[in-house]
């Protein structure tokens, strides 16, 4: 029973060789490159010491494929072959050739080259990109805004109009003095004492744009006014109408002599425009 | 090396306003030091030919002469 039990799953030596080693066909005894044992752990990669040497035998198989021949024994039998080796070499540029693990034999590569070596440092790098652009984008747009802001702002010329000064000792008390100022004239008139009192005493109810004189003048004596008719713009003329103030001969508007309307079509007292006192250089700053 | 990386995420990148808030500084700091590095640039390049160079000169000379 036992002898019928017993297999024979390789072939026997056919011959011997001349070196006096016995032929095996078909069978490869070579261990496959990259298994060959050293490289996960073991101490020193030399040849597995059980493993016969290259001479004594002949191998069929061609460079890394392994193969190992089972063969059924009964009369009539095909070869199988079974591949157990990965048909990729150490030499391979996704072979990790330093690394712990060789490439598996189900195909996947070894990324370990490619990963990361320090995460915090891709993460800063990323996030610095985006600021950096960031930064830029906002300089460049603060330098569009403030560029387009000083193309609006008034130029140096401009500014230099802007405002006017007139010498109060050029004008004498009871006199009139037209100076242009932004394009427009206006009018200065250094009053007497008589014509102050003259515009204080009009009884401010019965005005068509009521205005009290102190609320005109920041110095009594001192009428400073645009010289622009309120009616369509015209220029009144000095120290004439019914009032003894100024008078428009365009369409017959009357001002008294704080500038008021007092008759005709024009619907609001002459404008007073901005302006201030130099008393250390005796002058009248407009604007 | 990744605690100075963890350190420069949690101040600067972790929260978006702290972000956008170093956009804005750093693009003032960038224009004022491009301004400044540039200009200083222009002057090294026309050294020697600009007005503020060669004011010296002239005012010295026109100073007897003029007042």
């Amino acid at each position: 029973m036992a002898a019928s039990i017993a297999r024979v799953n390789l072939l026997p030596t056919s011959r011997t060789l001349a070196s006096g080693v016995p032929l095996a066909p078909r069978i490869n005894n070579a261990i496959p490159t990259g298994l060959a044992g050293g490289d996960h752990g073991h101490h020193g990669s030399a040849a597995r010491s059980d493993v016969p040497a290259a001479w004594t035998f002949k191998s069929t198989a061609r460079g890394h494929v392994g193969r190992t021949n089972a063969l059924p024994t009964s009369s009539s039998y095909q070869q199988r072959f079974l591949s157990t080796t990965p048909t990729r070499s150490a030499s391979h540029p996704m072979a990790a050739t330093t690394g712990t693990h060789r490439t598996s034999a189900t195909g996947v590569p070894d990324f370990t080259p490619y990963k990361a070596k320090n995460a915090g440092l891709n993460r800063t790098v990323s996030y610095f990109m985006v600021g950096g652009l960031g930064v830029l984008g906002a300089s460049g747009i603060k330098s569009t805004v403030s560029d387009i802001l000083s193309n609006m702002a008034a130029s140096a010329d401009v500014l230099a109009l802007a405002k006017i000064e007139v010498e109060m000792g050029a004008i004498p008390e009871g006199k009139n003095l037209i100076v242009k100022w932004r394009g427009k004239p206006v009018f200065i008139r250094h009053r007497t004492s008589d014509e102050i009192d003259e515009a204080n005493a009009v009884d401010v109810k019965s005005l068509r744009d009521p205005e009290n004189d102190a609320d005109r003048t920041q110095r009594p004596e001192w009428l400073v006014m645009l010289g622009v008719c309120t009616h369509l713009g015209c220029v009144p003329i000095g120290e004439a109408g019914d009032y003894g103030g100024w008078f428009c001969p365009c369409h017959g508007s009357h001002y008294d002599i704080s500038g008021r309307i007092r008759r005709g079509p024009a619907p609001l007292n002459l404008e007073i425009p901005e302006y201030t006192f130099n008393d250390d250089e005796e002058k009248i700053v407009v604007g | 090396m990744s605690r100075v990386h963890d350190l420069i995420y949690n101040t600067f990148f972790k929260r978006n306003s702290a972000f956008v808030a170093t956009c804005f500084v750093g693009a003032f700091a960038f224009q004022i030091s491009f301004d400044l590095g540039t200009t200083a640039w222009w002057d090294y390049h026309n050294r020697g030919k600009q007005w503020k160079d060669l004011r010296a000169k002239y005012i010295q000379a026109g100073d007897s002469a003029e007042e």
